[in-house]
């Protein structure tokens, strides 16, 4: 058992809304906060949001997010006695964990021993196997293109090339056949060099027609292990999710049990404190199996919070202090229901290719049963150095239909100029028979969905609405261009006029 | 005042009087338009309440309503003109470019000078926002210039490679 230590200032190693995330549960428990930032993030939501923020290096996340050095540089110099990781850059780096102890700080989230054996694929698998828990058949990590062939023959086709250091779907590629694979792995690869700076890749059997199920993990240091149920995540595109909605309309209660309790061990196995993700592949048939172990926060963290009502942030700071966490009992029976879509700058008409520029105009949706997380403002602009989701909106209900249609008016009431976005695919998603009868799979969306088959055209009467709008605009525009006087006649702005014409008044 | 407007790709005569009554292809409209301020628009047009927001773009609109985007055009009589005899619109031969659509790194140049592709074939390979995205030519043609190499980093609307 731990003591019990008081935390009097939290640095966030993060950016975007995720940094906003965790700065409000912060606000929420009366902790004061610093925000770090790079050039790039200088006017960010985050910075704006905490109580002190400090500058540490250019844009690139390599000199600034991902240096292990400046961040606890800022966290000295501030005084903050812990680090929030957030997910992504240093969340899952066991050397930073490390570090961050070394220095007598508190690191709110596992241990590095339980990140270092997770975040390697092959160490994870060892580690669970004793625990009973089931594993997709699969290749060694570390060998060489010419063993990765062979063991490739082995398993057979199709199957998954998976970067050991990996995460978010980089260096991540699907093989349908033993002509494709060498490409495969020269891309998968490059990726993960780039991504990671560790080029080395598994093999994974492909499980056809397989759902993305995840379970909630969290644990304290009074060894309590409980599991908050699951999410399902099957709405992907190129190993990325999209959408995600808890609970599963294919878990029962039998499945969850047992699920569960699968969960449970596999974080037990790596003696597992705070909040982590088991992640699992399930068939057709309910076979599970164990994916891998995210050993940070999820993104997809509120769908799981509406359901159960804890606020998994303030937990996570309540068990890095030591305390007991506020749940001591496992979810089998979720209270409502909740579906999150995320709202990434990216064009669902070209190939969901990302997009940059200003945000110009942006109305939130509000209203019951609506959450936005976001780390955007209207004027903000979106660069590209990090990545494409800027917000992400959530919705509960009752039931499933309840927060679907919540879901369908919320997206109507967002509105997002000046950057594309990925809005109209969420709206063609929930009119798609499929997913309202929640028959999808994670090849859903890459095989069986298109923007064309639900995309209802616009009546004659929108086309009529959005022409006179947009006719009245510009003769209004032409109307007080033609007042203007001409050029040279009067060189001042009209605001200086006004207050001349005033004094003369006065 | 007449306006052709085109949205998406139907075109509306809209006609704009002194008192601001409007008619839509010689139809009258009971028309209340009101700015909001910033791009937000209100328009209650024969009872119907329409929240619009307009964002103008180098002379060009976007026009969105109901969670659905218009791209929109509006020419008055003069410009109508103009545009009719000077031709306007593209066809299939000429050069084409391939621009940077972001700012980023070019990972690979897939074809080569010379080399005969299809509509829809991979071009260039950039990586930008952490993905690494194919671009892919919009027509058939032959590449006639690349002007980038793997390993550069490329600014916004950089050409990076031209068919003929």
């Amino acid at each position: 058992m731990r003591e019990q230590t008081k935390i009097n200032k939290v640095l966030i190693a993060n950016r975007g809304e995720i940094a906003v995330r965790i700065i409000r549960a912060c606000r929420d428990l009366g902790i004061p906060t610093v925000a770090i930032y790079s050039d790039a993030d200088r006017a960010a939501l985050h910075v704006r949001y905490a109580d002190e923020a400090i500058h540490i290096g250019p844009s690139a996340p390599r000199d600034s997010y991902l240096r292990k050095d400046k961040i606890i540089a800022a966290a000295r110099k501030t005084g903050a006695d812990a680090i929030h990781p957030g997910y992504g850059f240093l969340a899952e780096n066991a050397e930073f964990a490390q570090q961050v102890a070394d220095e007598g700080l508190i690191f709110i989230g596992p241990s590095p021993s339980a990140i270092a054996t997770m975040g390697d694929k092959h160490a994870a698998r060892v580690a669970v196997r004793r625990y009973n828990v089931p594993l997709i058949p699969g290749s060694e990590a570390g060998l060489s293109d010419d063993d990765l062939m062979a063991a490739a023959r082995k398993i057979g086709f199709p199957l998954v090339i998976k970067a050991v250091a990996g995460g978010g779907g980089k260096g991540m590629r699907a093989v349908h056949n033993e002509a494709n694979f060498k490409e495969a792995l020269a891309t998968a690869r490059r990726e993960a060099e780039s991504a990671f700076g560790n080029g080395d890749v598994y093999l994974e059997k492909l499980l056809v027609g397989a759902r993305h199920i995840e379970f909630q993990i969290l644990a304290d240091t009074h060894g309590n292990t409980i599991h908050l149920g699951e999410r399902e995540c099957s709405i992907q595109r190129r190993h990325q999710k999209l959408v995600e909605e808890a609970p599963s309309v294919f878990v029962d209660d039998d499945l969850r049990q047992r699920m569960g309790q699968m969960a449970i061990a596999a974080a037990q196995s790596v003696n597992y404190v705070n909040a982590g993700t088991i992640e699992c592949l399930v068939d057709e048939d309910k076979n599970f199996y164990f994916l891998e172990m995210n050993t940070r926060l999820q993104v997809e963290h509120p769908v799981t919070e509406l359901v159960t009502g804890i606020d998994l942030v303030k937990e996570q700071i309540r068990i890095a202090r030591g305390r007991r966490m506020g749940p001591t009992e496992s979810f089998l029976q979720p209270k409502a229901w909740a579906i999150e879509c995320r709202i990434n700058a990216e064009d669902p008409y070209t190939n969901f290719m990302p997009s940059v520029g200003k945000i110009n105009t942006l109305i939130t949706p509000t209203g019951p049963g609506v959450r936005v997380d976001s780390g955007v403002y209207s004027g903000y602009e979106i660069t590209p150095h990090y990545d494409s989701m800027i917000a992400k909106l959530i919705c509960w209900g009752e039931d499933r239909g309840e927060a679907m249609l919540r879901m369908r008016r919320a997206l109507e009431e967002y509105t997002i100029m000046g950057v594309k976005h990925n809005i109209p695919f969420h709206v063609n998603l929930l009119n798609s028979f499929s997913f309202i009868a929640g028959k999808i799979d994670t090849n859903f969306v890459e095989q069986r969905f298109s923007m064309d088959t639900y995309e209802n055209a616009p009546t004659d009467e929108d086309l009529e609405a959005a022409a006179i709008a947009v006719t009245l605009y510009a003769h209004r525009k032409r109307q007080l261009a033609t007042q203007v006087v001409q050029p040279g006649k009067r060189d001042t702005s009209n605001w200086k006029w006004y207050t001349r014409y005033e004094r003369m008044n006065r | 005042m007449k306006y052709i407007t085109t949205i998406n790709d139907k075109t509306f005569e809209v006609d704009i009087d002194k008192d601001g009554g409007v008619t839509v292809n010689g139809e009258s409209r009971a028309v209340d338009f009101l700015a909001l301020g910033g791009t937000l628009y209100s328009l209650i047009m024969n009872d119907q309440s329409i929240a619009a927001v307009i964002d103008e773009q180098h002379g060009s609109y976007e026009v969105e309503i109901g969670g659905r985007m218009y791209e929109a055009r509006v020419l008055d009589e003069r410009s109508q003109l103009m545009l009719a005899r000077t031709g306007g619109g593209m066809d299939d031969s000429g050069e084409v470019s391939i621009k940077s659509p972001m700012p980023g790194l070019i990972v690979a140049v897939v074809v080569e000078e010379g080399q005969e592709i299809e509509a829809g074939q991979t071009v260039v390979i950039l990586e930008s926002m952490k993905m690494q995205n194919e671009l892919k030519a919009p027509r058939k043609g032959i590449v006639a210039r690349i002007h980038v190499s793997a390993g550069q980093t490329v600014e916004q609307k950089k050409i990076l490679v031209t068919i003929t």
